[in-house]
């Protein structure tokens, strides 16, 4: 974990942030912002490993970087850090290819703690996240409400599974008790979730603009 | 041609064609009984009857005398004496001189005698032994027109001889050149003597044919004209009832010379205006045909004005010497044209495939009926056949008019009727498409406000979370004081469940307890406190308000908060069970219980108060038990 980017408009918390993150990755070199417009730059000039992304900024939303960061840079792993904890916010950056999520007000421990676990590979995911993963692949599967030629992308019956397991409520430990598996495959499910959900989202977005004839062939 | 309209049914048809059928066959058989009857009436003359003597010859001299003159020489002539064929240029007066003697009186006492003149054309006096005794009229010009009146006329009985009674008439009239009809041209008819009652009922049923019937079926004419010209102008698409109309009218005012006696011009003035207006009738019979078959050419209309104009032009050259060689020839091509139209009417109804069969046969039958009547008064004008002393032509004709205009009524009711009926249907179309506008107004209305009132709950949403948010979260983050520090995330969370309770949904109970079980197994599992959640899963169907959610979410919080801070419990149980009405959430943990303030109220520092507070708020209530050492156990019970 080398280059950090940190994209957060008020100073107290970016530094507040900053420190969090350096004390999670001592050696990483931390890249700050404040806007949009600067982030994007600065994501088009080098590449990170990490990028912590608020969602309100001053000159647009951060789903825009994370959707950049993912064309761009896919290695990358884009953290939201918001103070938004509704579906209507989270849905559409995990969508865009967000990795995570974090929520800023929640003690420094936790904070450092679910830092971590994210950058080893262990995404959080929510009941409520979970039941609308589950909603939006269920419309997916039915021809009728999908758009044309629209690629199929569709959850494997285990992931299926584990949706199910989280929407009920279960942590993911308690899940991989359940359903016998080690926690890092369950957190690997979770990661191929989210990258299915990232990759049907494109896949929407690139026909709608196709249809809206944004594209010529 | 392929036919797209579902054809009606077969018996829909003979139906529809019945009813036409049953008025068609009512008008001609109207027409039939009255001409029948008429005709019936012919040969019930009183001669036969006992003590009613026809007198069948006379002594005729045509002379301008005040009295019978006796001294010029004197024909004998047979009665009926018709003067066309008898005096040609005769003009009148000619006197006719009948001797008679009296039928025996078969009852007593005698019954008062007269005698019945069935035709005097154009008007008679009458002298009995002398004494004139009748008077029919002016017998200068303007002479009486009374050739289709019979006259009665009654013998005084103290004028009668029982033997040699001598009655003398004077007959003034027109020469067959002097008149545009056979039936008006000079002449008289047999004489009949008999008793008055007798006889004056001959009189009546004569007068009532001739006379009578015409006049009631003009005047009905008149309405039944004035009606099509109503309907006509009203239905400008129908313009051939507007010529019918003119039609039925004129033809009533050219029947006026029937029993209009004594107009206040000669008789050749007349006869002129009645040959002037048959051009005009055929005119306007021609056009009514044409424009019913919905066939229209200028030129034949140009030609039917050049005629009625040329009608009179004519005749007046022709001079009223000619008048009735003139009128004959056109009466010939007048009723030539009018079979033509028929004809041609005829032919383009029959053409037009159903609709117009259903048309064709009445008209067929009433225009057929007519080309009979102009065909038998034709042969009379022409002298082929005797005079009839009851002319046919004069009320049939009307009631011919009067059938065709009953259909037309008919008809214009009919799309009368058709035209409500798509006007109904019509009114009642736009009224539901204006209700349906309403309703979509008004839905969209509701839309609108639904929109921009969420719309507004976000944005207070997110500026709540920006500005109000924002600061909280620096305090949070850079107070020195732990204490503040977590006051501040407090009011953070209460300010975002506020928002969401704000713009919330209500939610499923089962989402709700999926939430609540995370968030809680969770915070304990990471302060090393082994979490036992036990719900129900399935078959939880119930909502939870918002509102509910949000304050359920604060006291349970608080509650695990307890647990994991204050109780040192290595173990909690919490048991979620949801009945009809409420549901029932309990949370127990195995530590070391809420110490006792001094008051020996539970320690309010551990946020109690708080808990029942809002449980209160919600109509809930929540129970904490605790005793040092037995652990505490916190039970929350809710309405749904």
């Amino acid at each position: 974990m080398n280059k950090i980017l940190l994209l957060e408009d008020l100073p107290e918390i970016r530094a507040w942030v900053k420190a969090l993150v350096t004390q999670v990755f001592p050696q990483a070199q931390i890249s700050e912002s404040a806007r949009v417009h600067d982030a994007l730059a600065l994501i088009s000039a080098e590449r990170f490993d990490v990028a912590l992304v608020d969602l309100g900024l001053p000159d647009g939303s951060g789903v825009d970087v994370v959707a950049a960061l993912r064309d761009t840079q896919p290695e990358a792993q884009s953290v939201v850090v918001t103070i938004h904890d509704d579906d209507d916010h989270l849905f559409p950056a995990l969508q865009a290819g967000a990795f995570g999520y974090l929520l800023k007000e929640q003690p420094r421990e936790h904070f450092v703690e679910q830092l971590r676990r994210i950058s080893q590979g262990e995404p959080p995911l929510t009941p409520s996240i979970a039941r609308r993963v589950i909603a939006y692949f269920a419309a997916q599967n039915k021809p009728q409400e999908r758009p044309q030629n629209l690629p199929h992308v569709s959850l494997t019956d285990r992931e299926n599974e584990v949706l199910l397991w989280v929407a009920k409520g279960f942590t993911l430990p308690e899940i991989g008790t359940q359903l016998n598996l080690s926690r890092h495959t369950i957190a690997d499910y979770v990661k191929q979730i989210y990258r299915k959900l990232n990759v049907s989202s494109r896949a929407e977005a690139a026909l709608e603009a196709q249809r809206l004839g944004l594209f010529r062939r | 041609m392929p036919c797209f309209a579902p054809p009606p049914t077969l018996a829909h048809r003979l139906r529809a064609a019945a009813r036409r059928m049953a008025a068609t066959m009512g008008a001609v058989v109207a027409v039939a009984v009255t001409s029948a009857l008429a005709l019936a009436a012919l040969p019930a003359g009183a001669a036969d009857e006992p003590g009613v003597i026809e007198i069948r010859t006379a002594s005729a001299v045509a002379s301008t005398a005040p009295v019978f003159p006796q001294d010029l020489k004197q024909r004998s002539v047979r009665l009926p004496d018709d003067w066309a064929e008898s005096l040609p240029q005769a003009d009148g007066p000619v006197w006719y001189r009948l001797e008679f003697t009296l039928p025996a009186p078969h009852v007593t006492p005698a019954p008062l005698m007269a005698a019945y003149i069935e035709r005097a054309c154009s008007t008679a006096q009458v002298w009995l032994n002398g004494n004139l005794v009748f008077s029919g009229g002016h017998l200068t010009e303007p002479v009486t027109r009374s050739c289709f009146y019979p006259q009665l006329v009654t013998l005084p009985p103290a004028l009668l001889n029982p033997q040699g009674n001598v009655l003398d008439i004077k007959v003034q009239g027109s020469a067959l050149q002097h008149v545009a009809s056979r039936q008006r041209a000079g002449g008289l008819s047999t004489v009949q003597i008999g008793p008055h009652a007798l006889l004056a009922e001959l009189q009546a049923r004569q007068t009532f044919w001739n006379v009578s019937l015409v006049q009631v079926i003009s005047a009905m004419l008149v309405p039944l004209g004035i009606v099509m010209l109503g309907m006509g102008w009203q239905d400008r698409r129908s313009p051939y009832l507007i010529y019918f109309g003119l039609l039925a009218i004129g033809w009533a005012a050219l029947s006026a010379r029937l029993w209009w006696r004594d107009p206040p011009w000669d008789n050749a003035t007349s006869e002129f205006g009645v040959c002037v207006g048959f051009g005009v009738l055929v005119a306007l019979a021609i056009q009514f045909l044409m424009r019913y078959a919905a066939m229209r050419s200028t030129k034949l209309e140009i030609g039917l004005l050049v005629q009625c104009v040329l009608v009179p032009v004519s005749l007046a050259l022709a001079g009223p010497e000619r008048l009735y060689t003139a009128t004959s020839g056109w009466y010939l091509l007048l009723s030539a044209e009018v079979m033509a139209a028929v004809t041609l009417y005829l032919r383009v109804t029959w053409r037009k495939g159903p609709d117009g069969r259903a048309e064709f046969w009445p008209m067929a039958f009433m225009l057929m009926g007519v080309g009979v009547l102009v065909l038998v008064d034709l042969a009379t004008q022409h002298g082929w056949i005797t005079l009839l002393p009851v002319h046919v032509l004069h009320f049939s004709m009307p009631l011919m008019f009067i059938a065709v205009g009953a259909r037309q009524i008919q008809i214009f009711g009919r799309a009368l009727q058709v035209a409500e009926a798509s006007r109904n249907s019509l009114e009642s179309r736009i009224n539901e498409v204006t209700a349906e506008i309403e309703r979509n107004f008004s839905q969209m209305a509701e839309l609108r406000v639904e929109q921009v009132t969420e719309k507004e709950r976000k944005r207070i949403a997110a500026d709540l979370h920006d500005d109000l948010g924002a600061k909280l979260l620096t305090i949070v983050h850079t107070s020195e004081s732990e204490r503040i520090s977590t006051l501040a995330r407090e009011a953070l969370e209460e300010m975002r469940l506020s928002v969401r309770g704000l713009t919330g949904k209500p939610m499923q109970v089962a989402d709700a307890l999926a939430d609540w079980r995370a968030e809680t197994v969770s915070r304990l599992s990471q302060a090393n406190i082994e979490a036992d959640w036990r719900s129900p899963t399935e078959d939880v169907h119930q909502q939870l308000s918002a509102r509910a959610f949000v304050q359920t979410t604060r006291i349970l919080r608080e509650a695990v908060s307890n647990i994991i801070k204050h109780s040192g419990a290595s173990h909690c149980k919490v048991r979620c069970s949801i009945g009809e009405h409420d549901f029932v959430l309990v949370v127990q943990d195995n530590g070391k219980g809420i110490p006792m303030e001094l008051d020996g109220k539970l320690d309010r520092g551990h946020g109690m108060a708080s808990m029942k507070h809002r449980a209160k708020q919600m109509q809930g209530q929540c129970l904490v038990e605790s005793g040092p050492g037995y652990g505490t156990v916190i039970r929350l019970t809710l309405p749904l």
